[in-house]
């Protein structure tokens, strides 16, 4: 059996890179998600490993093709790490590569979709848009400027992976466990803080009982300020957690009730 | 025309390129709050174009393409949005509520239209393999980005083209006849960050994290309200006294989030020095040494 007896350069890292960074997910379909993107980030490199018109090169390339679906901010990773086992093994590890992608795209979907899909823009999105409503553009400019720092981190992370291999997962998992703790505990932080100032509305009802006035709002004030948006805020949650009831629905049913009370004269801005 | 062509295309245009940005590269372009700048600089009004996109990106603050799933597309939802507002003079807190959210949940299904579409693709570069044609499955993968594109760019071309008097009838109706409404949909774009925030609790563990989310909103917002009326007071006075002139800021929301990181830096010092303890007392276990004092 053939062996490949090509060594990837730095120059073949970069085109990785540029392929990923730029053309990772425009390939994505609902049969295998991200299935001919990584293919079409390797491609060059496959062939120039197997070499063009081999049997070899087809049988990989079919291999690469198959459902595959990470996040698209560790996707390259996966790719270091095979690419290193493909360098070394060739054709012969071809079930080993199969094996790899899928079971680390799981995880690094995981872990991807929560620091990247759901921590950064919490805390740079909300600071964004937090001055943005201000009138602001600043705080969309540093959250520019953490996303360009990322993408550094992207260019890098497929040559350590290459040399670290498959050891780099498990090196990883300790220090990644702890970094994810300490970030949802600033993501759960910063929601409790945005809560506070992000959500514009009290009670509008002052209703008199026997000639006085009760203003409600002031009375909710004087027991915890910003106490209204909290309990906003808890009852969706709660409606979340709710069978059947999608982001979008939420979105809609808050959309309804807040006019009708807005109607009723219950609340105001 | 309330918007110009020119103003069109280039609207356009964004919303066919901030697909892409988000799917690859991730400048951050592609965030409702940019979206809002570029509109907003496109149509010349970027305050307006700031409040609806930083409202917006607060309404889908935890909603991520999590597996693959679509999201409501807060961007075009921004975008029409914001040219509308402007270019109509609608309220930006009822352009939230009545032409964005709409928008962006409508846009779910261009959003699948386009994933289904690249399948199409998908099966031409299987074939393409077949023939080792190694262009060939580069150019029909790289074509990937016109279903993308288009998905985003042809709605807002659209909606940008013909919705101009559909939407200024809505105006009218919204600031005469239903008044109620017009006030409703305002409150209702103030109350819509409160669901970003709540699927965002969904996807953080807030059970164990539940002290810091009380300590985030207890200090906001006695801060907020301790600076809130002091601005109000220096606002009065300078009104009232003719040497008063200091100037308060609004609460800094930048000093919160350090706290926040401080808190955060802590828990990940103790947690990344945890598992040694458990080797340690793991070891100690073997030699048979059980303290009992420390339970």
């Amino acid at each position: 059996m053939m062996k490949s007896n090509y060594k990837l350069t730095k120059k073949d890292f970069n085109q990785i890179n540029r392929r990923s960074l730029f053309g990772f997910q425009l390939g994505w379909n609902y049969e295998r998600m991200q299935g001919s993107g990584y293919l079409y980030t390797i491609l060059p490199q496959l062939r120039k490993m197997y070499g063009d018109g081999t049997p070899e090169l087809k049988s990989m390339m079919k291999t690469h093709v198959q459902f595959f679906n990470t996040s698209n901010f560790l996707n390259t990773i996966v790719t270091g790490i095979d690419m290193a086992i493909e360098e070394k093994e060739g054709i012969d590890g071809q079930d080993t590569v199969a094996g790899i992608k899928a079971g680390l795209m799981g995880p690094f979907a995981a872990i991807g979709d929560s620091i990247f899909g759901a921590l950064l823009p919490t805390i740079f999105g909300a600071l964004a848009a937090n001055m943005a409503v201000n009138g602001n553009p600043l705080g969309a400019f540093i959250w520019m400027l953490v996303n360009f720092a990322v993408m550094f981190f992207r260019w890098k992370q497929l040559e350590i992976a290459y040399k670290e291999g498959i050891s780099l997962v498990t090196t990883m998992q300790g220090r990644l466990t702890a970094i994810t703790d300490a970030a949802t505990l600033l993501g759960v932080f910063m929601v409790g803080a945005l809560v506070a100032t992000m959500v514009n509305v009290q009670i509008a009802w002052t209703p008199s009982v026997g000639g006085l006035v009760i203003d409600v709002q002031n009375n909710i004030n004087m027991i915890m300020p910003r106490l209204v948006p909290a309990a906003i805020v808890g009852i969706v949650y709660w409606l979340l957690g709710k069978k059947n009831i999608t982001s979008t629905k939420a979105i809609f049913i808050v959309l309804v009730v807040s006019i009708a009370l807005s109607a009723l004269g219950v609340i105001s801005k | 025309m309330a918007v110009a062509w020119w103003q069109i295309l280039l609207l356009t245009l964004y919303a066919g390129y901030q697909i892409l940005d988000e799917l690859q590269v991730y400048t951050g372009l592609a965030q409702p709050v940019f979206a809002g700048l570029v509109a907003g600089l496109i149509m010349g009004d970027i305050t307006t174009g700031l409040i609806i996109g930083g409202s917006m990106q607060l309404t889908v603050l935890g909603i991520g393409t999590f597996g693959g799933s679509s999201k409501i597309d807060a961007n075009s939802g921004t975008v029409l949005a914001t040219a509308f507002s402007v270019g109509i003079g609608m309220e930006p807190e009822q352009a939230i509520a009545a032409i964005a959210v709409p928008v962006a949940s409508l846009m779910i299904q261009m959003d699948i239209l386009g994933r289904f579409a690249n399948t199409f693709f998908a099966h031409r570069i299987d074939s393409k393999i077949e023939e080792m044609d190694y262009k060939g499955i580069e150019r029909n993968y790289l074509m990937g980005a016109l279903s993308w594109s288009l998905s985003r760019a042809v709605p807002v071309l659209l909606a940008l083209s013909f919705g101009g008097s559909f939407v200024n009838s809505i105006v009218n109706v919204l600031n005469n006849q239903l008044q109620w409404l017009g006030d409703g949909l305002s409150v209702a774009g103030a109350v819509l960050p409160a669901v970003g925030f709540a699927i965002l609790l969904r996807y953080l563990p807030v059970k164990k994290h539940m002290p810091y989310l009380i300590l985030g909103f207890v200090i906001t917002a006695l801060l907020t309200t301790v600076f809130t009326s002091i601005r109000t007071l220096g606002d009065t006075m300078t009104g009232v006294a003719e040497g008063f002139t200091n100037t308060f800021t609004s609460m800094p929301m930048l000093a919160i989030a350090m706290i926040g990181f401080a808190l955060a830096f802590r828990e990940y010092k103790r947690t990344s020095e945890a598992p040694k303890a458990a080797v340690h007392n793991a070891s100690g276990l073997e030699e048979g040494e059980i303290d009992d004092d420390e339970i």
